[in-house]
């Protein structure tokens, strides 16, 4: 018997986590849903006030990172948070599956499964309003020229995918979520309660901790020299996209193995 | 037919000899300023029920959680069947059968909850399972949620000896159940305890179970103060009422008429084991115990 | 099975097999219940009753027969009865014995009050 990974036994796992996990997580979701389709009732344009749509439309993004960074950091931080209860914890502990497993188990529910679903669900909410808004489009008549029409409006997955700038911060930007369950998930193990406000509390202090170190640093480096402006500030942006992409996977990589580590030596 | 026998009486001979527990010099404690076993060591095969006694605080639980490992000790070596519990591989974890005290149940039916777990357990047996549902009066298509402290506990433990587990630990399992649950239990466990199998039970209650357990563990000042069968105790010593105390006497509480007293067993009487007198009197006059039980 | 204080459990469940074959309820070269099986019913370890059918064993009350089981011995009864001839001697009779002496007991009263005893339990 291989006792760091069985694809059975995983399936298993993943099955028998559900049982106790999918409950509050499909509520959760039910209340996302909830959520966006109430911001998209009353932001969406009505006859009189807009005449372009995506001009409009533009509080889709802050929505949808919002409420997106709520979601998955809830749900990631709910996950070991059972292992805080000892009668739980020893359940869980006592399960014939690997700490691995248990632990491959956290990131398909929080990484993955929450990630994938929030996408579906807020590509699928705003399709429909979208659809919606353009079904409607006779009705949406400019002032003064009644005989044209309005622009349609489009989707937010179109919106992002034929604007070049757009796809580009999309794709540099795509370990973020990951970074934030990641984040999350070894919040969960590590404390054992109100693992969400401290786990906050303990990003803030190291964000401004950090903010505060590189400022400092960079200060001191930079005394008495004269910033010069210079060609390529193209190519200076691109490296910082890619040098965000690069360092977000790699602090997200760090934190999920520090969670393994913390759940190996998790004690009841 | 000689063949036969003589494989027989090998396999009867690895069976009880090979020791299922291996503890050797153990250090353990919550703070290191307070150790809770120091240096201890000990050995538990199968085919016996153990029965883990002790005062509150002297480390019952935190034996059996490392045993199972949920804890971990500061150093010193315990294997479980050639495994370290402390690693939680799945192979062993599948061979443990481990009734907390505290313990958690998800709010779903018996038959989704068995759905979801019995799987891990490649020796799960279904129909054991559901006869002891039945030796428990538990309805099978109950929700956990519904079932008062009692019941959920006979529930953990039925599906624990379903899983054909080979060590089965039990902290405090007669606590929450009412007196006929009481008598099913001892029933339901004299019928668990197979050749291959180790239950090792700790209690407070020795007046439940004091028959169902074959030797005695019982933990003071951070080590073992006593291992011995029940059959090695009442050889060496003799639990009976007497009226009048005298030298030969170790250790004796008043009772109604007399006194309950332990003493050397010099005259070869088969008494029957006090647990509770011996608990005591273990507790009170250690340094006399400790030549007859090397 | 309600279990006395003062006697080693294996040796009051060597009783209870007595007691069952001396009234004829386990007659002889019949089966007895496994060594689990009494075990449930006692409420009992079965290392407890493995010790009591070793010992009936040994007084030639049962015996084993490999793989099936144990099983009455065919002069059970009377080696029951001897066994607990033995018993009652060494054990009971010093007792019976102290108090005659100490409440000054004539053989003669002894003998008389027997002799009613039997009379009205036994119809002898």
């Amino acid at each position: 018997m291989n006792n760091t990974f069985n694809i059975n036994r995983f399936g298993l796992l993943l099955k028998r986590q559900w049982l106790d996990f999918g409950k509050i997580y499909l509520i959760s979701l039910l209340v996302v849903a909830g959520v966006l389709i109430g911001f998209y009732f009353w932001n969406t344009p009505s006859l009189i006030k807009y005449k372009n749509f995506n001009n409009v439309m533009q509080f889709r993004y802050g929505l949808f990172l919002t409420l997106g960074f709520i979601f998955i950091s809830v749900v990631a931080s709910s996950y070991f948070a059972l292992l805080g209860q000892k009668a739980r914890a020893t359940l869980e502990l006592m399960t014939p599956a690997s700490t691995f497993e248990k632990f491959l188990g956290g990131v398909f529910y929080t990484a993955i499964i929450s990630v994938a679903t929030y996408l579906v669900l807020f590509y699928v909410i705003d399709l429909s309003f979208v659809k919606y808004i353009n079904a409607h489009l006779t009705e949406f008549k400019l002032d003064g020229d009644n005989n044209s029409l309005v622009k349609p409006a489009e989707s937010i997955t179109a919106d992002i995918l034929n604007d070049e700038n757009h796809l580009k911060y999309f794709l540099h930007f795509i370990a973020v979520p990951f970074l934030i369950t990641s984040i999350f998930l070894l919040g969960s193990v590590y404390f054992n309660r109100f693992h969400y406000i401290k786990t906050a509390i303990s990003v803030m202090i190291f964000s401004g901790v950090a903010t505060y170190v590189t400022y400092k640093t960079a200060s001191i480096l930079t005394q008495g020299l004269v910033y010069v402006h210079h060609e390529g500030n193209q190519n200076n942006r691109d490296s910082t996209l890619l040098f965000i992409l690069l360092i977000t996977s790699a602090l997200t990589l760090i934190f999920w193995t520090i969670a393994y580590i913390r759940l190996k030596e998790k004690e009841v | 037919m000689e063949v036969i026998k003589t494989n027989y009486t090998l396999v009867y001979y690895l069976t009880n000899t090979v020791g299922m527990i291996k503890i050797n010099n153990l250090n353990f404690g919550y703070s290191k300023h307070k150790p809770l076993f120091k240096n201890m060591s000990m050995q538990l095969s199968n085919g016996h029920i153990y029965g883990l006694l002790g005062k509150n605080g002297a480390g019952k639980s935190s034996l059996l959680k490392n045993l199972a490992g949920l804890v971990y000790a500061q150093s010193g070596t315990l294997e479980v069947m050639g495994f370290t519990p402390a690693k939680r591989q799945p192979a062993l974890l599948e061979q443990i059968c481990f009734i907390p005290e505290e313990f958690y149940l998800p709010s779903v039916k018996i038959d989704s909850y068995v759905k979801a777990n019995a799987p891990f357990y490649k020796n799960f047996n279904h129909s054991y399972f559901f006869e002891l549902l039945k030796e428990f009066d538990i309805p099978a298509n109950n929700k956990l949620i519904d079932m008062s402290y009692g019941q959920k506990k006979k529930f953990i433990i039925a599906f624990g000896l379903a899983t054909e587990a080979k060590l089965v630990i039990m902290d405090e399992p007669t606590n929450g159940l009412d007196i006929p649950s009481k008598a099913q239990f001892r029933k339901i466990m004299a019928s668990a305890l197979t050749d291959d199998r180790c239950i090792i039970i700790s209690t407070h209650q020795v007046r439940d179970l004091d028959n169902l357990i074959d030797t005695v563990i019982m933990l003071d000042e951070n080590d073992v103060a006593l291992k011995a069968s029940v059959e090695e105790i009442t050889n060496k010593l003799t639990f009976k009422k007497v009226k009048e105390l005298d030298e030969s006497i170790i250790y004796a509480e008043p009772s109604l008429s007399g006194y309950n007293a332990v003493m050397p067993n010099y005259h070869n009487e088969d008494s029957k084991l006090d647990m509770e007198l011996l608990f005591n009197a273990i507790l009170a006059e250690k340094i006399k115990f400790k030549p007859l039980f090397n | 099975m309600e279990f006395r204080d003062n006697k080693a459990i294996y040796l009051q469940i060597a009783d209870y097999v007595c007691e069952h074959i001396l009234l004829g309820k386990w007659k002889a070269d019949e089966k007895v219940p496994s060594v689990r099986e009494l075990a449930v019913e006692m409420e009992v370890n079965p290392n407890t009753v493995m010790r009591t059918y070793e010992l009936l064993q040994n007084k030639n009350i049962i015996n084993n027969k490999r793989g099936i089981g144990f099983f009455v011995d065919e002069n059970a009864t009377e080696h029951v009865k001897t066994y607990r001839k033995i018993q009652f001697i060494d054990d009971e009779l010093p007792v019976v014995f102290r108090n005659i002496y100490l409440l000054n007991i004539g053989f003669d009263e002894l003998e008389a009050k027997y002799k009613t005893f039997v009379k009205e339990n036994f119809n002898a």
